[in-house]
């Protein structure tokens, strides 16, 4: 069985319309950050493994004011019987971020997400600089 | 003869050289009625005057003074005047006494010998080096310019000693010689080939572990002796400083000694840039004013050596040396190899620190040796020839994906480096997005991935390279994130091309092993700063204590079971025959990694920096 077109489809629209919302809340509204992530989300930054989204939200707003601009984006679905049924999503996404005064570096970053109920939640999100 | 204070008369300004007029002039001197010119007037109607006047424009007017008594003492009232300079120069000369040399900025000073070219250069460079004796003799950019021949040397007492021999030096032809010496540096001009050599020569000079340039005398460097590539020359600086922001942005510390650095100004261009340039050392060079440090203000300054520069003197106290450099450098900590006060500040820092990079991080870590296990085997695989054989860890229903960016900064036309092969199949969502392309870029199946997988380039892949990042670890799926090099081999390339690549796997248990079910690949060129550790395995980790603590929390460690623990240290004893307590002492530091706590050992061993007590028996086995 392989995976129905309209499923990837739904991936790749989710995918863009996720990856600009996450890029924009993690510039602009870290606050809410906690939002994207389900409550027992991880994520790994440059290999700092926070857990929870609450203690994502706290680490996410410490690390100094981010600029991302994303160049490439690439989504695939998960095979339904790995994750029972649940509409879940690997993305993965590159391009360059800028902090605060620091020059641009190129990043790439994968998140798992799934629909919990009617909302896309980040299961894992993986985060590299280039360096 | 002009007075005291008058301006004095172009004609005096710009006498005509002492061969001319020497006879007519200052016959208290030595004639020189036989020379070429001998005896003829310095009227500007002369045929000679297009070579007089070169002669005049040569020489500027720094030292025009012994060519005429008069004028000579005209010069020395004037330097009375000013107070002189630590009395060296000043006093009425007595009628024969030399020239004196005025001691230049740059430590160099040009050479010209009247009449050179008339003789052979290794006769004049003979001639030179034998009355120097014991001072050394490098001439740089020799060349004859009209009649004479100009070159630079380096140093006071070589200069003046060049300088002595004006007039008391018999050449074969009957003249004497005339030297003329001044303060004065070679012309530079940094061609693409010269900054090549100077890379070559910084990237010697930089030691990538503390992130510290050192280029205290950069032009003494042996491997620039054949230019003139100082620092005080501006273009040399500035191409320096070029060449550091092209490749080192992330330098710390910069060591300038004894350059004679005088010109700091375009130093401005790099505070953007240079953010993390913490230390600067620029002991022993020509800064004259604090406010010359006025352009590095806002580099992160928190040590600075300015010792051995004039600006030091200037200060009486030393405490308003201190608060003049504080007032640049806030956070300036250690002046002069000294320890300042700390300074008191807010508790809200204006910059916020970075969470340092951890190479491995694990979400659970009895996913480790699962994850070592399936890491290996798959890139051992990987790097094969064929990938064939890879199909065994892909599930039936797998996908695979790519995307391809160039990384930031890139400049495509100055480099080979292509991705083209990889832009074929570039899934790059934003740019694809007809459906129908995006479903057929998603490879699908065993077949279909392992295929692609088998027509990649083939690769070398550098596992001392690799971040890992176990993300999900459930009974269900794992997911996984590995980062790192490879090289690209036989795509074409004339140079195997550097790749950085990204990629997440989804895995999912498969009968008693696992297997992908999901694989997103992202390539790009690793940059210049991974370029330069690529391939090259990190110094084994030293066997002995280490005498500093190293920053890296060690995410594994603190996750690692304690019985899991002590399997890997009866392991690590077992393959190493060191006892427990230095067992534990290298898998701490290789993260709780055993294959690399072994290899480490093993370097270590070969080079026996592992000492006998380190073994069980306190004997070392043999290597």
């Amino acid at each position: 069985m392989e995976q129905t077109k309209e499923k990837i489809d739904l991936a790749c629209r989710t995918a863009e319309e996720f990856t600009k919302l996450y890029y924009q809340t993690i510039d602009q509204r870290r606050h809410l950050m906690s939002r994207l992530y389900l409550d027992s989300g991880l994520l790994s930054w440059n290999g700092n493994g926070v857990t929870g989204n609450e203690t994502i939200q706290k680490f996410v707003i410490e690390l100094p004011p981010s600029e991302h601009t994303v160049q490439t984006l690439d989504a695939q679905p998960i095979l339904d019987n790995v994750v029972n049924g649940q509409l879940t999503f690997m993305i993965q996404a590159s391009g360059i971020v800028k902090y605060q005064q620091n020059s641009a570096k190129n990043f790439q970053q994968n998140f798992i997400i799934t629909a919990q109920g009617d909302k896309w939640k980040i299961v894992s999100d993986c985060f590299r600089l280039q360096e | 003869m002009p007075k005291p204070g008058q301006k004095p008369s172009w004609k005096n300004q710009y006498e005509a050289p002492r061969e001319f007029n020497y006879a007519a002039k200052d016959t208290r001197r030595v004639s020189f009625k036989q020379g070429r010119h001998g005896g003829k007037s310095d009227h500007p109607r002369n045929k000679d005057w297009g070579e007089t006047i070169k002669w005049h424009l040569e020489e500027e007017d720094i030292d025009m003074g012994g060519s005429s008594g008069n004028y000579r003492n005209n010069r020395f009232n004037k330097f009375n005047g000013r107070g002189g300079k630590k009395g060296k120069r000043g006093g009425s000369p007595a009628p024969l006494a030399k020239k004196r040399l005025m001691e230049g900025a740059t430590n160099w000073y040009r050479v010209s010998v009247a009449h050179g070219e008339k003789y052979e250069k290794a006769y004049l460079q003979k001639m030179f080096l034998d009355n120097l004796n014991p001072l050394p003799f490098v001439p740089i950019q020799w060349q004859v310019m009209g009649l004479n021949v100009v070159f630079f040397v380096e140093g006071y007492k070589t200069a003046e000693k060049i300088l002595s021999l004006d007039r008391q030096v018999q050449l074969p032809n009957g003249f004497k010689l005339f030297v003329r010496v001044q303060p004065s540096s070679p012309n530079v001009d940094v061609t693409p080939e010269m900054k090549e050599k100077m890379k070559l020569v910084m990237g010697k000079r930089y030691d990538a572990n503390l992130k510290s340039l050192n280029l205290t005398q950069f032009h003494a460097d042996p491997d620039l002796q054949d230019m003139f590539c100082a620092l005080f020359k501006p273009i040399v600086f500035n191409n320096v400083l070029d060449i550091i922001v092209e490749n080192i942005p992330q330098l710390e510390a910069l060591n300038l000694d004894k350059n004679n650095i005088c010109i700091i100004s375009f130093m401005k261009k790099v505070v953007k840039t240079l953010t993390s340039l913490s230390i600067l050392h620029m002991k022993d060079n020509k800064i004259r004013d604090i406010t010359q440090l006025d352009p590095l203000v806002g580099l992160p300054i928190v040590e600075l050596v300015l010792d051995g520069n004039p600006v030091c003197e200037k200060f009486k106290e030393r405490t308003t040396y201190i608060s003049e450099v504080r007032k640049r450098f806030p956070k300036c900590i250690k002046l002069d190899g000294i320890d300042l006060p700390p300074p008191i500040s807010f508790d809200i820092q204006d910059e916020m620190k970075f969470p340092e990079t951890k190479q491995t991080f694990l979400c659970n870590a009895e996913g480790q040796t699962i994850v070592r296990q399936f890491l290996e085997q798959y890139y051992q695989l990987y790097d094969q020839e064929s990938r064939e054989p890879l199909a065994q860890a892909y599930h039936d229903q797998a996908t695979l994906s790519l995307t391809m960016s160039y990384p930031y900064g890139y400049d495509k036309n100055k480099t080979t480096a292509w991705l083209n092969w990889y832009n074929t199949d570039n899934r790059n969502i934003m740019r694809v997005e007809a459906l129908d392309r995006r479903v057929a870029l998603l490879k699908q199946g065993k077949q279909a991935v392992c295929q692609f997988l088998n027509d990649m380039p083939k690769t070398k892949h550098d596992i001392h390279s690799f971040t890992v990042d176990l993300t999900l670890f459930t009974p269900v799926m794992i997911s996984l994130t590995i980062t790192g090099m490879f090289k690209e081999l036989k795509s074409g390339h004339k140079i195997p091309p550097l790749r950085h690549f990204f990629r997440t796997l989804v895995i999912v248990p498969a009968g008693a092993g696992f297997c992908i079910l999901n694989d997103a690949l992202h390539v790009t060129n690793a940059n210049v700063e991974q370029t330069r550790r690529a391939f090259k395995t990190p110094t084994p980790a030293p066997v002995a204590p280490p005498t500093h603590q190293s920053p890296m929390v060690n995410p594994v460690n603190a996750v690692i079971p304690d019985d899991l623990k002590q399997r890997m240290v009866a392991q690590t004893c077992q393959e190493t025959g060191m006892n427990p307590e230095w067992s534990i002492k290298c898998l701490e530091e290789t993260q709780w990694n055993q294959m690399r706590a072994v290899e480490a050992f093993r370097n270590s061993h070969a080079q026996g920096l592992v000492p006998p007590d380190a073994f069980i028996g306190g004997a070392a086995p043999p290597i």
